[in-house]
């Protein structure tokens, strides 16, 4: 009956980790054919369906014609992400410290209210905010900057970490910042010293989250940037002609989601000792 | 070390329509340096919440928290130096035993040398030397509330130790061990230990004075001996002896306690000043049956007899609805046979409109 179990589990590891690799091995093939080859009918062993060919991955990197650099896209996109998802946590998790052990009151407007304040920034459509993120931008004179990408982007992933937070800091018990204080701490301390510490699962979810919401935005990428500056996604998007080419597409897009993998690989262990859903 | 002193303090909720609704009616209270309290009641009953008051997590909406004669009303819980003990054991998780008994020196940027002589010291009184390095959030509850009582010893100049019902979550077994350990290391250290419980026996067992509190007040301040032998109030005699002290109304007339028209004792006590709800309270301990038709004793049928062993509870009806238990040593009475009950004068107490009755000695018929 054991082995019954086991031969079931496996199997079913199996097919989810086909569902979920045949994609990135559909697009590593393409990713070497010329055009031939991927418009030529089903194709699949290289040197002997097809001629494998770095002419797409050339392109990326290249300068000559129908090509792009990819690496300028490649590194706004890293330093967009990364400061904009590092500022988000900084003040989201302060923010959500707050929301989660003082009480706030506005005559009607309490904790729970301001909560919701936050997250509702992701209720609506983002192209709602285009218009006036454009036009704020525009008298700042930061369109088409990374600076300016970067200011965007932290009004976007601020709305995620404070929900991750609150929730996470509403899993610890209020005793433990009550004893911190009692053993010595300003509240400040007691968040520093011992609530911060306790908290790295949560930072790590709401990390992972800012991360990906943050590489993968397209459109704000896409409406407050012209010629200076270029994210990774547009840059992807503008490879597209009258002919798609599908073969540096899949390139552009394997590049593109290197890192969220080596992401995904390095907090892995964190998340499975914390749980995406913090500390019961 | 030090003595505590609450001058009129109190804390009030304020209702919607803008009514205070005190959670601890204002009280004066001391605690003497190195003295052991316990404070008793029911949940609810505003025990928790005169804690955070002394230890600073609560600011009391009126009166004064004097340590050492200094007001520290205004001064946070971090500067108090006070220890407490919670109900759920509280460690931090992210550290080792060792760091978290280190904790409260490093918060006072002590050395590090010293941190780890008074670390080690106190990790041997408490037996947890052998798990010092091993992360806390792993340890059994008791484990985890003898390293909360730790941080709280580590400190030596603590001024005083305050927990809140700290066996609750403990094994039984471990309870009575811990307990003793408790007032053990209390009564070697001299610090002042306040303890906070539902537990008569631990009350008892833990203190020297214990403070009964009901529904926001103090009821009584006393020794064990005092509660038991002197309730203040039917409260108190309620809720302290196991079990409780058996209440009957009773009129005075002509210097004759009487029971339901039986005269059970004589008295002195002047009772036209004492109004008219005027209740008799006996311990069970002191109610001896005896045949029926003895003088000065009070007519009953037997309703319930338990056999503990050791002694026997009787239950009494000595009229209908009102019960008596006598705590015996043996119970030779048949159920449902027809009794009398020897009330013990010593031990008689009044009480008008539930408060003790002072002075007035009370002799036998």
């Amino acid at each position: 009956m054991r082995a019954f179990y086991l031969l079931l589990k496996v199997a079913a590891i199996l097919v989810w980790s086909a569902f979920v690799i045949a994609p990135f091995l559909w697009a590593l093939t393409t990713s070497f054919k010329t055009a031939n080859g991927v418009t030529g009918g089903p194709t699949y062993i290289p040197w002997v369906d097809y001629q494998p060919s770095l002419a797409a991955w050339q392109g990326l990197f290249g300068s000559g014609a129908g090509s792009i650099d990819i690496v300028g896209p490649f590194i706004s996109s890293v330093m967009v992400t990364l400061s904009a998802s590092l500022v988000s946590l900084v003040l989201g998790t302060l923010a959500a410290y707050g929301l989660s052990r003082f009480s706030y009151k506005a005559g009607p407007v309490g904790n729970s209210d301001l909560t919701f304040f936050f997250v509702s920034q992701r209720i609506m459509p983002p192209v709602v905010l285009a218009i006036p993120f454009f036009l704020m931008l525009g008298w700042l004179g930061l369109l088409d900057t990374v600076l300016g990408l970067i200011i965007v982007y932290v009004a976007l992933l601020l709305p995620i970490a404070v929900w991750v937070m609150v929730d996470f800091f509403n899993t610890i018990p209020k005793e433990l910042d009550e004893t911190a204080m009692i053993d010595g701490c300003t509240p400040i301390e007691a968040f520093w010293r011992v609530i911060l510490p306790n908290a790295v699962p949560g930072l790590v979810v709401a990390g992972i989250f800012c991360i990906i919401f943050g590489w993968n935005d397209f459109f704000f990428a896409f409406t407050l940037t012209f010629t200076q500056t270029q994210l990774l996604p547009v840059a992807i998007v503008s490879l597209n002609s009258s002919v798609t080419p599908w073969w540096s597409l899949s390139a552009s897009a394997l590049i593109s989601v290197t890192p969220l993998i080596v992401v995904a690989f390095l907090v892995e262990r964190y998340l499975d000792k914390g749980s995406i859903g913090g500390r019961k | 070390m030090a003595r505590i002193e609450l001058k009129h303090v109190g804390h009030a909720y304020n209702r919607i329509d803008g009514t205070p609704r005190y959670a601890l009616y204002p009280l004066d209270l001391a605690w003497e340096d190195g003295g052991t309290y316990a404070l008793l009641g029911p949940s609810g009953c505003g025990k928790t919440t005169m804690l955070n008051i002394v230890s600073g997590l609560l600011t009391p909406s009126q009166g004064q928290v004097l340590i050492d004669g200094r007001d520290v009303t205004g001064i946070p819980a971090a500067r108090r130096n006070i220890a407490q003990v919670f109900q759920f054991p509280v460690v931090y998780p992210s550290k080792s035993v060792y760091e978290n008994l280190a904790f409260p020196l490093r918060c006072r940027n002590m050395p590090g040398r010293e941190i780890d002589r008074r670390v080690n010291e106190i990790a041997e009184l408490l037996n947890l030397d052998a798990i010092l390095q091993r992360p806390a959030r792993k340890l059994t509850p008791d484990a985890k509330q003898l390293i909360s009582l730790g941080r709280g010893l580590v400190r030596d100049d603590v001024a005083v130790i305050l927990m809140d019902e700290p066996l609750t979550v403990i094994d039984p077994q471990l309870k009575f061990h811990l307990r003793r350990k408790l007032k053990d290391i209390s009564a070697r250290h001299g610090h002042t230990l306040v303890y906070v419980t539902h537990d008569q026996n631990e009350a008892m067992t833990l203190a020297e004075q214990v403070i009964v509190m009901d529904n926001g007040h103090v009821v009584q301040v006393g020794t064990p001996q005092d509660l038991f032998e002197n309730p203040a109030h039917t409260h108190v005699g309620y809720f302290i002896g196991s079990p409780s002290m058996n209440f009957l109304p009773c009129v005075v007339v002509d210097g004759e306690i009487r029971c339901f028209d039986q005269p059970v004792a004589r008295t002195k006590v002047r009772t036209d000043a004492l109004g008219a709800n005027l209740t008799l309270g006996i311990r069970p301990e002191f109610v001896d049956i005896v045949a029926p038709d003895g003088a000065g004793s009070l007519a009953g049928r037997v309703a319930d007899t338990q056999d503990l062993g050791a002694f026997s509870i009787v239950t009494v009806m000595v009229a209908e609805g009102w019960p008596v238990r006598a705590k015996v040593r043996h119970a030779p009475v048949a159920p449902n046979a027809e009794v009398g009950l020897r009330l013990s004068p010593d031990w008689i107490r009044l009480f008008a409109d539930g408060a003790l009755v002072s002075g007035g000695a009370i002799s036998a018929m």
